[in-house]
């Protein structure tokens, strides 16, 4: 049955926001699992009310948030290639995805770092590829996209295996596929040669995450209460307004509307408090979650010591156009491609994590 | 600290499905090279005067906001309830006349966040 | 095979003005319809309706009008019904509204609604009227009317579909 029209020009495309509160030292939390897991971002932000000047230890996280490597015109059979598996992706954690793709339109690559490289293909690249995939979750009935996930760590993916040499031989010969390649590498102790070095006979760039600061003043504040996530009447205000007035402080947007303005009649949600002064960083660049970890740690432990702030909130967008978005689930762009979370963390440590994705998406974990 | 603190959130998760109660839009409005550029008032004006001439009177009363808007690059972002994004969308898009010259509505984004608006991947531009 | 499924809507047109009348023909009430889904509804709404579109029967002595549309959109019809405030013909103008009597699936079932809304009517003027020669003048309308509606009740209960009364 088809949707009369006259619905239909109400309907609104599918999204999910998921909110979740809990306490960041409890043991079974798993709010840092749920960072590890959204491997792709491209910009992290956080806003500390009644903050005027980053702690040391902060700016340090910050300043640590380490840089990544854009790698024009390589293929993708190079990533596949032995010296690579194990130089990098055996030895740490290797992030790669591809810059400037669409996903709605182009081929897109992206390891994860598990050590699984996902291809996304259009129908005539995967006939050509010849490699086995599976059809995209969003496609419909008129199948035109196909994912191809390949575990590079896999014990059947030696050198010599058939299988190895099919991969090598379809991404090489039968079907050359190149990309500008964002990587990042992370790995704990041992020294190994680094991706400057490995792939210096391509043009290889290191970049450093931009970052931005900047303080608000006179900011109309929402009060938050950490065990009320729905909020409570002239009490505290729920995790869907807070979302908005996150946005809002984001974009800029002016908060002190009249419900009678012609232009705009947003306004910060009630109840609120001016707090005189707050502190917004954002970092923009291809950051990978175990910098996200460390800055939220960073981050609980800002309130060791007794601040005016009640919460201070950290917020994580993801790529538009990454195939997977948390885990392997397939990720698609749709309208917006927005898979995003945020973290409001409370003096107590108890935390608020807002997960939020658009149409061609699963829900968050 | 003398004031009792709340004791420890137990874990809880809230799943809302297409609850969202406003849509946002980044928009840019395209003019030919020289003339005015409308105000902040004008140019809501009209996206008004374009819902009305497409959706009549009952689509010129959708609450409609401008969020932002940037009169150098002729961009904004609106502001609309869910029940209203097609008809706006519409709207803007078979707009084609400002003050009798040509001009044009180009929807760069849209998001039932506004947060997803602050971050636009695709806009990621690396020296 | 599919069948397109439409809606008639009933309606009267109301006017204060005894010359408002002769005004009542199709091409002014369909104008006047249009001009007032246009304005309420835009180009869009207009569009929507105007997809068989028509004034389906009218009579301009009682003032009764039957307009027909798809069965998608007759609710932006009738939301511009009450918006539509004169008629206009050979460029006389006359101040004038349109009550909605009745919406049905079926020409049939607003010809039956209909004959029976018009039976109500001439009771209530029964009841309202003053002298002797009205109330007789209406008594044999009203018994006029009863035999047609016993000839036309024979194998009344089946079809109607889709009627919605508001």
């Amino acid at each position: 049955m088809s949707v009369p029209p006259l619905r239909r020009l109400r309907q609104v495309p599918r999204h999910l926001l998921v909110c979740e509160k809990g306490h960041a030292r409890h043991a079974r939390s798993r709010h840092a699992a749920h960072v590890q897991e959204h491997a792709y971002n491209c910009r992290v932000s956080f806003l500390i009310p009644e903050c005027g000047i980053l702690p040391e230890v902060l700016k340090n996280t910050i300043a640590d948030v380490g840089e990544y490597y854009l790698v024009r015109n390589l293929s993708v059979h190079e990533l596949v290639a032995h010296e690579f598996i194990d130089a990098f992706v055996k030895k740490g954690s290797c992030y790669a995805l591809t810059y400037n793709t669409k996903i709605d339109q182009d081929n897109t690559a992206a390891l994860l770092p598990n050590g699984k490289l996902i291809l996304s293909v259009d129908k005539d690249t995967y006939e050509e590829l010849g490699l086995q995939g599976r059809p995209s979750q969003y496609s419909g009935k008129k199948v035109m996209r196909y994912i191809i996930t390949i575990d590079l760590t896999d014990s059947g993916f030696h050198p010599d295996s058939k299988k190895h040499n099919r991969v090598l031989w379809a991404l090489k010969e039968k079907k050359p596929l190149e990309f500008d390649f964002l990587l990042a590498w992370y790995n704990t102790g041992a020294e190994g040669s680094t991706l400057m070095s490995y792939f210096s006979k391509n043009q290889i760039q290191a970049l450093k995450p931009k970052i931005t600061f900047n303080t608000l003043r006179d900011l109309q504040c929402p009060v938050l209460q950490s065990n009320e996530l729905q909020g409570k009447p002239d009490e505290s205000c729920s995790t869907e307004e807070l979302f908005e007035w996150l946005g809002a402080v984001l974009n800029q947007v002016s908060l002190d509307n009249k419900s009678s303005s012609f232009l705009s009649t947003y306004c910060c949600p009630q109840p609120n408090t001016i707090v005189e002064k707050a502190f917004l960083c954002t970092i923009t660049g291809f950051i990978i979650p175990e910098k996200i970890i460390q800055l939220l740690e960073q981050l609980c432990c800002y309130f060791g010591e007794p601040k005016l702030a009640y919460w201070l909130t950290l917020t994580v967008h993801g790529f538009a156009d990454s195939p997977v978005s948390w885990r392997e689930s397939e990720h698609g762009f749709h309208k917006g491609g927005e898979n995003l979370y945020n973290f409001v963390i409370f003096r107590n440590l108890d935390y608020w994590l807002q997960m939020a994705v658009g149409t061609n998406d699963d829900c968050p974990p | 600290m003398a004031r009792a603190e709340p004791p420890a959130a137990t874990f809880e998760r809230r799943v809302l499905r297409s609850a969202a109660e406003h849509h946002y839009l980044r928009v840019r409005l395209e003019l030919p090279d020289g003339g005015a550029r409308p105000s902040v008032a004008q140019f809501k004006q009209l996206v008004v005067s374009a819902l009305r001439e497409l959706h009549g009177e009952v689509g010129a009363a959708l609450p409609v906001d401008v969020l932002i808007y940037e009169e150098k690059t002729l961009s904004a972002i609106l502001r609309v309830i869910s029940s209203g994004l097609v008809k706006l969308w519409s709207a803007l898009t078979l707009l084609g006349f400002y003050q009798n010259r040509r001009c044009a509505f180009r929807v760069l984004q849209t998001s039932p966040f506004l947060l997803a608006l602050s971050g636009n991947s695709r806009e990621l531009v690396l020296d | 095979m599919v069948r397109f499924k439409n809606r008639y809507v009933l309606c009267e047109v109301v006017s204060e003005d005894p010359r408002c009348r002769q005004c009542i023909e199709e091409r002014a009430v369909g104008l006047a319809v249009r001009d007032a889904i246009g304005r309420v509804h835009g180009d869009y709404g207009l569009a929507c309706c105007s997809i068989s579109f028509t004034v389906k029967y009218l009579n301009a002595y009682t003032g009764t009008v039957l307009l027909r549309c798809r069965k998608d959109s007759y609710r932006l019809l009738c939301s511009a019904l009450p918006f539509v405030r004169q008629l206009e013909s050979r460029a006389q103008r006359y101040p004038c509204f349109l009550n909605t009597l009745h919406i049905g699936g079926t020409i049939r079932t607003c010809q039956k609604f209909l004959i029976q809304y018009n039976r109500r009517q001439l009771l209530m003027l029964l009841q309202n009227c003053t002298n002797e020669e009205e109330r007789q003048c209406i008594q044999k309308s009203l018994l006029s009317c009863s035999i047609t509606e016993e000839q036309s009740h024979s194998g009344d209960e089946e079809d109607d579909d889709g009627t919605e009364t508001d």
